[in-house]
């Protein structure tokens, strides 16, 4: 992600409004993503996403390149978000819509790659908070390490530790199921 | 390399299991994007959250502003802090209630205070005895950093030193607080600023003006030279009922840097040398008929020895109430004249003074900014700490959330 898709501030305004839009539509739906896997709700996920934008378009001006990527900083206001969500709902995440819905996002699979994925969706619901945030960060908004750490506010390494050990958990629950 | 097999293809369907926003979601959010995220209305934001988090965005909001731009206010704010710093300076010390630093000038509050100032050999005597009733003095200090304005000078009048009087009955207590009449010791050190060729003059009408108020001088010592090093010290002795007025002619021989001004009430040791000296005059008499009396010498050469002590005691207390009358009637005055370094020089005012002045209204700017910065930091220190904690506290109750 470029760091130009958040205008300087001394910028004028209409350069800003052009950055602000690249920076939305390249993350639109990997904002979703983050926040459906983490939330596991999808009216949740909608709404953390519309405040995310809404807050990131409001304080685009307070981003700063030297403290990292857009994209970090994006999602480091789609995890405060999403926390915030999760704290004033009492952390009842209840699953009013799966959003890891096997019909609509796989239609043509073969029905053995679908029992896989459902062996797998199923090991996914039994992880904790951190380790499906980790997991959403990573593979379905498909941000870096390095992003996931500055998300994080931990290092690059224990980022790539704490998913190492989350997929061994994961690994471990599949073959269990299977 | 199963492992690795296995991670692949754990990877890749976790990605297959990505959730996908509803198309009516993403289109409604692109429209509010485009419009630039209107707000539905005010989000309800408690009291504290909203300070702290406009507190909190105040470094956020500077680091936006263009450096030239907070480079110019920042020198705005720091011309106006020194103007407003300098206006205060100047007035202070310009305006009717000057205070010059008077911790240089005033003297010691403590009991000596007194004993410092008294002079002359004929006061010291019994003085160390009436020292030991100082807890039965009442004592009290004016300390005046005065301008040579006349303002000034009334509340160096007489009134102002007059303890209260008591009733008519006489009292022995230990301030004699009964006693229709007090006897005050009083003392005054006054400091006086003038340019170095004028010292002597002013020691002159010093001289003039403790003659015209029929008092003594003590000592008196006067240097020549540049400002700051020439300069003169006096210790004159004033009549208590005029020392008011004396202290109002010192003022008008020069600008006044200091004044400073004692009382001690000894009105409980002169009613008690008075007593003392009573009986002692009682015993003498006593011991006269005795020895006219005596039936044998014996007799008669041991009531002349005590008569001798007698009489030596009573001249004693004699001398010691003399002394301490002598002493509420003569008030001990300490004077200095200084030169400062451009005041009456007689030439005009040069780069020097002006240099001078600058670098002292700067210092003491400075000095205002000093103590402007000690007052503020603790306030800021707090609300600082306040917001580094609601931050912390804010991110816990985050994180709680994931367990």
């Amino acid at each position: 992600m470029s760091q130009a898709l958040l205008a300087p501030a001394g910028d004028p305004p209409r350069e800003a409004t052009i950055a602000f839009d690249g920076l939305y539509r390249a993350n639109r739906d990997d904002v979703y993503a983050y926040a459906a896997g983490l939330m596991r709700d999808r009216t949740a996920a909608e709404d953390v996403t519309a405040t995310t934008f809404e807050r990131a378009y409001r304080n685009r001006g307070r981003f700063d390149p030297a403290r990292g990527t857009a994209r970090a900083w994006l999602f480091g206001i789609a995890r405060n978000a999403a926390l915030d969500e999760l704290r004033r709902r009492g952390r009842q995440t209840t699953l009013a819509v799966d959003p890891i819905d096997l019909a609509s996002s796989a239609p043509v699979h073969p029905a053995e790659q679908n029992e896989t994925r459902l062996v797998v969706a199923n090991a996914l619901k039994a992880l904790t908070g951190r380790e499906r945030e980790l997991v959403a960060l990573k593979f379905f908004a498909g941000l870096s390490n390095a992003e996931i750490g500055a998300v994080l506010e931990i290092t690059e390494s224990n980022a790539g530790t704490r998913l190492h050990r989350v997929l061994d958990k994961l690994r471990e629950a599949c073959n269990e199921a299977s | 390399m199963r492992p690795h097999r296995d991670e692949i293809d754990l990877s890749t369907e976790l990605r297959a299991l990505r959730p996908a926003p509803r198309p009516e979601f993403t289109a409604e959010l692109d429209s509010r994007a485009a419009a630039g995220f209107p707000q539905s209305g005010p989000r309800p934001i408690g009291r504290v959250t909203g300070l702290f988090r406009r507190l909190g965005q105040i470094p956020e909001r500077l680091r936006v502003v263009p450096g030239r731009r907070l480079l110019a206010a920042a020198g705005t704010g720091a011309v106006a802090a020194i103007a407003v710093a300098t206006g205060l300076v100047l007035t202070s010390e310009s305006g009717p209630g000057t205070t010059a630093p008077t911790a240089l000038n005033t003297f010691p509050s403590n009991g000596k205070s007194g004993s410092t100032l008294r002079a002359g050999s004929d006061r010291t005597a019994g003085a160390r005895d009436e020292r030991l009733g100082a807890n039965d003095a009442g004592q009290t200090q004016f300390s005046a950093p005065v301008p040579s304005t006349g303002a000034s000078r009334a509340s160096a009048g007489n009134g102002e030193l007059a303890p209260a009087a008591g009733t008519t009955r006489t009292g022995r207590g230990p301030y004699a607080s009964q006693v229709p009449h007090r006897d005050v010791e009083r003392s005054a050190q006054i400091v006086l600023v003038t340019g170095p060729t004028e010292v002597r003059g002013d020691a002159a009408k010093v001289f003039e003006t403790v003659h015209a108020y029929r008092g003594i001088v003590l000592s008196s010592s006067i240097r020549d030279g540049r400002a700051g090093e020439a300069g003169a010290t006096f210790e004159l002795l004033v009549p208590s009922s005029r020392l008011g007025d004396a202290m109002a002619a010192f003022s008008d021989i020069a600008e006044v840097s200091s004044r400073h001004e004692s009382t001690l009430d000894v009105t409980a040791q002169t009613i008690g040398l008075r007593e003392r000296l009573q009986d002692a005059r009682a015993k003498v008499k006593s011991l006269l008929g005795e020895v006219s009396g005596a039936a044998s010498e014996a007799e008669r050469e041991a009531a002349e020895a005590e008569l001798r002590s007698a009489r030596r005691h009573a001249a004693a207390l004699r001398a010691r109430l003399a002394n301490l009358q002598r002493r509420t009637h003569l008030s001990s005055v300490s004077m200095r004249i200084e030169t400062g370094g451009h005041t009456g020089d007689g030439g005009g005012w040069g780069i020097d003074d002006a240099l001078g002045d600058a670098g002292h209204i700067l210092s003491v700017a400075a000095g205002v900014g000093l103590v402007g910065l000690a007052v503020l930091a603790p306030p800021i220190l707090v609300v600082l700490l306040a917001w580094l904690a609601h931050r912390g506290w804010v991110r816990r109750r985050r994180e709680r959330a994931l367990d």
